[in-house]
């Protein structure tokens, strides 16, 4: 199975998400803020993460620069997950070095489990 | 809701985990998510001289319903955090949070009030200019990646400035900066230090910041002379030399910032804007704008 992480602190998104993507043989780790985010990423190694820009401790941001500056993670693809107009979205995926960004709330499980899959595919 | 009476009690008969747990309920879909962990929002308190007693949560009853907070400085006030639960927003109860809020405020003769919005909240702007705030002006949040390479130090003469003396060039003029970027904010603060830059010929300014854990934050900077964008570029090519590692977050920095386009050349980036209100006068003591 394909492990994800995902560091997110809402636990209903935490469900969905979970649900949508074990329903399509991915396995989610979950990390509800982002030391614990940090920590899992390098012990589990996942495929991909998604990260919510806005979390508890350090927002989704400073988690992002973390994760670039680890050596032994390069080459994760990183996925900002977020609410924030695109444009926002853009900038700050661009400047913290993410792959790119998926737009919440999920409208439709396929278009994001899509999505997902294309962020492993083009790394 | 029913139709039981709303009831505001002070926030200090709630532990920091129930405030915690009832901000963040009422910030689930915000536009710009702030969620906060118990320490986060202590911390907040502590800085930014927010008084427990005299900020108040809503509520019906048992249930929880909404939550704002006032900070109290010498001649002045600040309201911050107020948040209502998402399904009951529209029935009354941020508005009498905020008029809970002024009649402490009024209480403690804090005649002079001041807030940011988030632009674009609507509805908050729209309450806010309701109970007589007046738009002051536009505020960015700023950030900088620590991957942005850092760049080459301007050649200069920079001198780092230890806790006391770079709190005392802070100064104390600059009450009317937005709350969060004055003064006490930064005597507040732990790990704040600073730098002054001379450049060749003669201009001279400096910068104070504190270094959190793994983030730059706060700043307080002028230009004592010179033109301020070049003194800005110098004293931040020292700064992010010195820290490359560091994530850098700014709040608040005004629009019209003389030093911004400097920012813009170090690879800071717009997160999003606020709008600065303010309700009364600033009594005489405060008018002094600093000219940063």
């Amino acid at each position: 199975m394909i492990k994800i992480l995902l560091v997110e602190d809402m636990p209903d998104t935490v469900e969905l998400v979970r649900r949508a993507l074990s329903a399509h043989d991915y396995e989610v780790v979950h990390a509800p803020d982002a030391e614990t985010g940090f920590q899992l990423a390098l012990d589990e190694r996942p495929r991909l993460i998604l990260l919510d820009l806005g979390l508890p401790d350090y927002d989704g941001q400073t988690l992002a620069g973390w994760l670039r500056a680890e050596p032994s993670l390069t080459g994760i693809p990183i996925v900002a997950f977020t609410a924030w107009p695109q444009e926002t979205a853009r900038k700050m995926v661009e400047s913290y070095g993410c792959n790119g960004y998926i737009q919440k709330p999920i409208q439709k499980v396929k278009d994001f489990v899509d999505q997902i899959d294309s962020f492993l595919k083009t790394g | 809701m029913t139709n039981e009476k709303i009831q505001l009690v002070p926030t200090s008969r709630f532990t920091i985990e129930q405030l915690t747990a009832i901000y963040n309920q009422t910030r689930v879909d915000y536009l710009v998510p702030m969620p906060m962990n118990s320490k986060r929002l202590a911390d907040y308190i502590a800085d930014y001289d927010v008084d427990l007693e005299h900020s108040l949560v809503a509520m019906q009853g048992d249930e929880l319903l909404g939550v704002a907070m006032l900070g109290v400085r010498a001649g002045r006030a600040w309201i911050t955090r107020l948040g209502v639960l998402p399904n009951i927003r529209r029935g009354g109860v941020g508005q009498a949070l905020m008029n809970g809020l002024l009649e402490n405020a009024a209480k403690l003769n804090r005649n002079f009030v001041m807030l940011e919005v988030i632009k674009n909240n609507v509805p908050a702007h729209q309450l806010f200019l309701k109970l007589g705030f007046r738009e002051i002006g536009e505020l960015l949040v700023l950030r900088r990646a620590p991957v942005v390479p850092p760049p080459d130090p301007v050649v200069a003469d920079a001198r780092r400035l230890e806790r006391v003396e770079a709190l005392r060039l802070a100064g104390r003029d600059r009450g009317t900066m937005p709350w969060t970027n004055q003064s006490e904010t930064l005597i507040n603060a732990q790990d704040v230090s600073g730098l002054q830059i001379t450049l060749a010929d003669d201009s001279q300014g400096w910068l104070i910041y504190q270094r959190q854990k793994f983030i730059l934050t706060r700043f307080a900077y002028k230009t004592e002379t010179g033109n301020p964008t070049t003194v800005a570029y110098a004293f931040l090519s020292h700064l992010h030399h010195q820290y490359p590692r560091l994530d850098t977050h700014l709040e608040n920095i005004q629009v019209n910032d003389p030093h911004l386009p400097a920012f813009y050349e170090m690879g800071y980036v717009e997160s999003f804007r606020r709008i600065e209100m303010w309700l009364g006068d600033p009594p005489p003591e405060l008018h002094i704008k600093a000219s940063i």
